[in-house]
């Protein structure tokens, strides 16, 4: 069937604009799918393999002294495989710098780091000695403070000045998402680091004697972490048992986790969605295409090809095109995951995380690519075996010349150009197509609209958070609770420090039957003015003078509602274990866009954990000349563990808002690129099925621009329907994507303002008339006197 | 001669809304191999209906009709299909060539299909159009396309050439060239050839005329002496 492959290749060529437009739709669509795919594969594969290679602990316990030599008695508690202690400590680097605040972790290496619980992956040099002062960093800390292996810095432990050299970079699967605490939002790399040294050289500058702070252990198989919990807390009561937590809570894990299970909804969800659009500008081009060479098919079943030959031959159509949009989506797929992958090791260090050319990929979307197309070309072109060929050959019978139901609103019809009624006539003389474009144009809408109102939302976000939530200036860190009144008052007395408001978070599990969720617990002064709760239409909040606030993300989490009653647990309560928790009103639950916390009046958080007054920060409105200075003295004071100005928080919520940012920009681009190839098919399609029509009205003295309404009036049309339509659409995308999106970090609200739905129907317009500009010069060098002369 | 083709009381009804028409209304008639058949009657007596069943293109309502003493009113789609694709050539008014293909592989396209095609070369030869195979259908004059047309039908070597109002379309001298191309088919090679025509004149070139009238057969003459196309005038 050379000739048969000949014509349909000159077809293509013809309409090669159309053509072109569809298979960007669909390698858009492949393009999203293979380059995440391959990312979020590598990802779940690196995570698996680091953390057999490290062996990766089940569970995490902070104390505050546990004997060396009593660690591994506690694998003879039921269900445990292995235990390791360790001393783990934050200390802040010595930097000439006045008012910089970088930190490392440093967590202690045993002897022998072979089948150890999260043993270290070293990357560069070499393992610290014992008894030298000796360490080795994360590359990241590394790279981000321009220093070198060799290189000493300089650490303020226990208030004394050490010099620790470098040795080496290396990785452990429990800092692969490096954050100093739960409440910062986003790594940086710059400001905190883990630093890995041997034990016995940390005991000597600790000054500890055979006390470990941290323990990790390993359960045997099959054995859950619910039941070897409450032996290991009861085991480590009398040592100051503070926090124990499951692998699937531990920081690093979590982050990871849900990152890769956020990408992988994406990757089923967004492809389809330019998938679908693909297939519905397949469908009608090839319906188009097929009513217009319903003589040609005629002929060659006259000539006696076979109904099979027929479909095979119209089939070739969609199957070019999605073998095109395949390779082309698939392969740059495959190109755009080495970038995205390298952005992902930014975040996540995981030390097998890298992009390959994956076959596997580039097969699945050519197959994609392929039943999306077939499916849409089998569907228009069906209707050629119920032809005869002695039907086939004559003209299709003129369709209904009812009224249209618009017509029957003549007030409104009478006002229409006779091109306006040409065009919107089409419209409902042809419903199944203006259904498939009304349907494409909706999806196009909503995917501005929810791009659009990200964008807005994450700007509104940061704005809401810097200048109504947050609204002090330092943020002073207590290294422990402690007693308020005092460290208010010689706060108080600062320079250029004009209000201070105590604030005590703590650690806290909320508990709703079998839900669960570990959050900081914030009690709040009465009247607080530097740390705001606002409801949903931003006004302020009192505390309520007894019971707890949730967010709105953690009370949906733990799926409870305002008079709900809930069980809290926090280390910090002063009881025995079997009373660790209390139970505790829900008395609210209110919007909150950064953080996950729960909500109580301060002098209501120290009643229920059985304290005194106390508090763990200082919330300060200062002159901010003096923001320097207050850095600087406080920096090595040993019971402030951090400072943090408005600025470095502002500039955190910016770097990880920029993160999705992108993500939000990419997806209004692409819809428009959508948009304009759905448009641009659909113009083509009318200027087709009218060049009769349109080169008669040229001949009676119209011009170009006067005949291009009748396409324009038609398209306005399915753009009304389709924003209409879009409207529902984008709000339940809206509401999804929102859900998706959220996590314990940021809860992005589910919510289209006004401005997202004109701006997506203005972007959304613009494709559109995009796609009638490229029509309008079409019908400039329509040939109109030959379209005339020749016969149908 | 040998019977090529029978039909008994063919009939054949169309359903358009409401209405069911009866086109044919039951025709008896017989083919004879090499025969050139010319088929007259005025529009709506169904004559192109009558054509369509003779080529497959259609199947009659009721009625019976034999092809080599196959039955063709009981085979399925598929074998007439093999039918159409082995047995038959078309040759309408309208030339219905693909517009985006040449000369030469518009008319490649239906070798390419048959069981013992001719060579596309000689053929284009036969019918004069050996220098414009490398032209699309738009550059050629309406009695250039219908040749094309021509040589489409016959390059299958059909036994059968149909030709629906083939000089439809074009001007006297153009009219003429595409019947000596018909007629020299008919001779030379001893293809039966069935053209229908409103053209009274074409009939003599025939050597039986059928008559439609109404969906009925309503004569059939038959010529002794066949005109040659140069012979004949409209």
């Amino acid at each position: 069937m050379v000739m048969l492959r000949r014509k349909a290749i000159r077809d293509i060529k013809e309409n090669f604009g159309v053509y072109l437009a569809c298979i960007i739709v669909i390698a858009i669509g492949l393009l999203l799918y293979t380059s995440m795919s391959i990312a979020v594969e590598s990802m779940d594969k690196a995570q698996q393999e680091f953390y057999s290679e490290t062996n990766f602990a089940d569970g995490f316990i902070t104390v505050t002294g546990y004997p060396e030599n009593k660690v591994n008695s506690l694998t003879l508690l039921p269900g445990i495989n292995q235990v390791t202690g360790r001393i783990v400590k934050e200390v802040r680097i010595i930097d000439q710098q006045k008012d910089s605040n970088k930190y490392l972790k440093m967590v202690t290496l045993n002897k022998s780091n072979a089948a150890q619980i999260n043993q270290i992956k070293l990357i560069e040099g070499r393992l610290p000695r014992e008894n030298q002062p000796e360490i080795l960093v994360d590359p990241k800390f590394l790279e981000a403070n321009h220093l070198s292996i060799g290189d000493s810095i300089d650490l303020s432990i226990d208030g004394n000045q050490v010099s620790l050299y470098i040795t080496g970079t290396g990785q452990s699967p429990e800092f692969i998402y490096i954050m100093r605490n739960a409440q910062d939002l986003y790594p940086s790399a710059e400001e905190f680091g883990i630093a890995y040294i041997s034990l016995d050289t940390l005991k000597v500058l600790v000054k500890e004697k055979g006390q470990v702070n941290d323990i990790v252990f390993t359960l045997e198989e099959g054995v859950s972490f619910d039941s070897v919990k409450d032996n290991l807390k009861a085991e480590l009561k009398p040592y100051g048992f503070r926090s124990m937590v499951p692998r699937k809570d531990q920081t690093s894990h979590s982050i990871l986790t849900s990152e890769i299970k956020q990408i992988r909804t994406t990757t089923k969800t967004l492809p389809v969605v330019f998938l679908g659009v693909a297939a519905i500008i397949l469908y009608t081009m090839l319906r188009r295409l097929i009513e217009q060479q319903r003589v040609s098919i005629g002929t060659l079943k006259a000539f006696g090809f076979t109904d099979l030959e027929i479909v095979i031959h119209y089939l070739s159509y969609p199957m070019v095109i999605g073998t095109t949009g395949g390779l082309l989506g698939g392969l740059s797929g495959i190109a755009l995951s080495f970038p995205l992958t390298t952005m992902y090791r930014d975040f996540f260090a995981l030390p097998g995380l890298k992009s390959e050319f994956s076959f596997k990929y580039l097969f699945i979307s050519l197959a994609l690519a392929l039943v999306f197309s077939i499916l849409s070309g089998i569907k228009g072109s069906l209707e050629i075996l119920r032809l005869e060929p002695a039907q086939a050959m004559r003209p299709p019978a003129p369709g209904t010349a009812r009224k249209t139901l618009i017509e029957k609103f003549s007030w409104f019809w009478q006002t229409l150009s006779s091109q306006a009624q040409m065009g919107i006539r089409d419209v409902f003389r042809t419903p199944t197509r203006s259904v498939f474009n009304v349907v494409g144009i909706a999806v196009v809408y909503s995917l501005m609209t929810v791009s659009w109102s990200m964008q807005n939302m994450t700007d509104l976000l940061t704005v809401v958070q810097l200048e109504q939530v947050q609204t002090y200036d330092v943020k002073l860190q207590l290294s422990e609770p402690s007693p308020t009144g005092a460290t208010k008052y010689a706060v108080a007395h600062d320079p250029g420090v004009s209000r201070v408001e105590p604030i005590l978070e703590v650690p806290a599990t909320l508990r709703n039957g079998w839900l669960k969720k570990e959050v900081a617990l914030m009690g709040l002064a009465e009247g607080s003015r530097l740390y705001n709760i606002l409801d949903k239409n931003g006004r302020r909040l009192e505390v309520p003078d007894h019971g707890i606030l949730l967010s709105e993300h953690l009370a949906k989490s733990l799926n409870v509602s305002v008079g709900d009653i809930i069980y809290v647990e926090s280390s910090l309560r002063r009881e025995t274990i079997s009373q660790k928790g209390g139970n505790l009103l829900v008395t609210g639950v209110v919007p909150q866009y950064v953080g996950l916390n729960a909500f109580m009046k301060d002098t209501e958080l120290q009643h229920f954990l059985r304290q005194g007054e106390i508090s763990t920060a200082m919330l300060i409105k200062m002159d901010s000349a003096e923001v320097g200075a207050m850095k600087s003295k406080y920096q090595n004071a040993s019971n402030v563990s951090s400072i943090e100005s408005r600025k470095d928080t502002g500039a955190k919520i910016e770097k990880m808002m920029e993160s999705f940012g992108f993500t939000v920009w990419l997806l209004a681009i692409l819809g428009g690129i959508c948009g304009f190839a759905l448009i641009y098919n659909s113009s083509i399609i009318s200027l087709s099925e009218r060049k009769r029509e349109l080169a008669s009205l040229r001949v009676l003295g119209m011009t170009p621009r006067e005949v291009l309404r009748v396409i324009t009036s038609e398209q306005w049309t399915l753009y009304v329907f389709g924003i209409l339509l879009g409207i529902p659409m984008a709000y339940g995308l809206s509401m999804s994507m929102a859900q998706s999106m959220s996590n314990d970090m940021y809860s992005l609200p589910a919510d289209l303002p006004p401005m997202a739905l004109l701006g997506a129907a203005a972007g959304t317009a613009f494709s559109v008339l995009v796609a009638q500009s490229r029509a309008y010069y079409k019908i400039k060098s329509l040939p109109y006197v030959e379209i005339l002369a020749t016969r149908d | 001669m040998d019977i090529l083709m029978e039909g008994k009381n063919l009939r054949k009804n169309y359903r358009t809304g409401e209405v069911e028409i009866e086109v044919l209304k039951g025709i008896d008639f017989q083919l004879f191999s090499g025969e050139f058949i010319v088929i007259l009657g005025q529009s709506g007596s169904g004559k192109t209906t009558l054509l369509n069943i003779i080529g497959g293109m259609t199947q009659a309502s009721t009625g019976e009709l034999y092809y080599k003493e196959q039955p063709l009113h009981e085979i399925d789609d598929q074998q007439l299909t093999l039918y159409r694709r082995n047995e038959v050539g078309f040759v309408f008014q309208n030339y219905n060539l693909m517009p985006n293909l040449t000369v030469y592989e518009n008319v490649r396209l239906a070798a390419e299909i048959a069981e013992n095609p001719l060579s596309v070369l000689d053929i284009l030869r036969e019918v004069g159009l050996e220098n414009w195979k490398d032209h699309f259908p738009a550059q050629l004059s309406g009695g250039q396309q219908q040749r094309v047309a021509i040589a489409r039908a016959i390059v299958k070597n059909p036994e059968l050439l149909l030709c629906d109002e083939p000089t439809g379309a074009l001007d006297i001298q153009t009219g003429i060239q595409v019947l000596k191309a018909l007629q020299k088919l008919n001779l030379d090679y001893h293809k039966t050839v069935i053209i229908i025509t409103h053209n009274v004149e074409i009939a003599k070139m025939a050597n039986r005329v059928f008559y439609l009238k109404d969906g009925l057969l309503d004569d059939v003459k038959v010529i002794e002496k066949p005109l040659c196309p140069e012979e004949i005038t409209w």
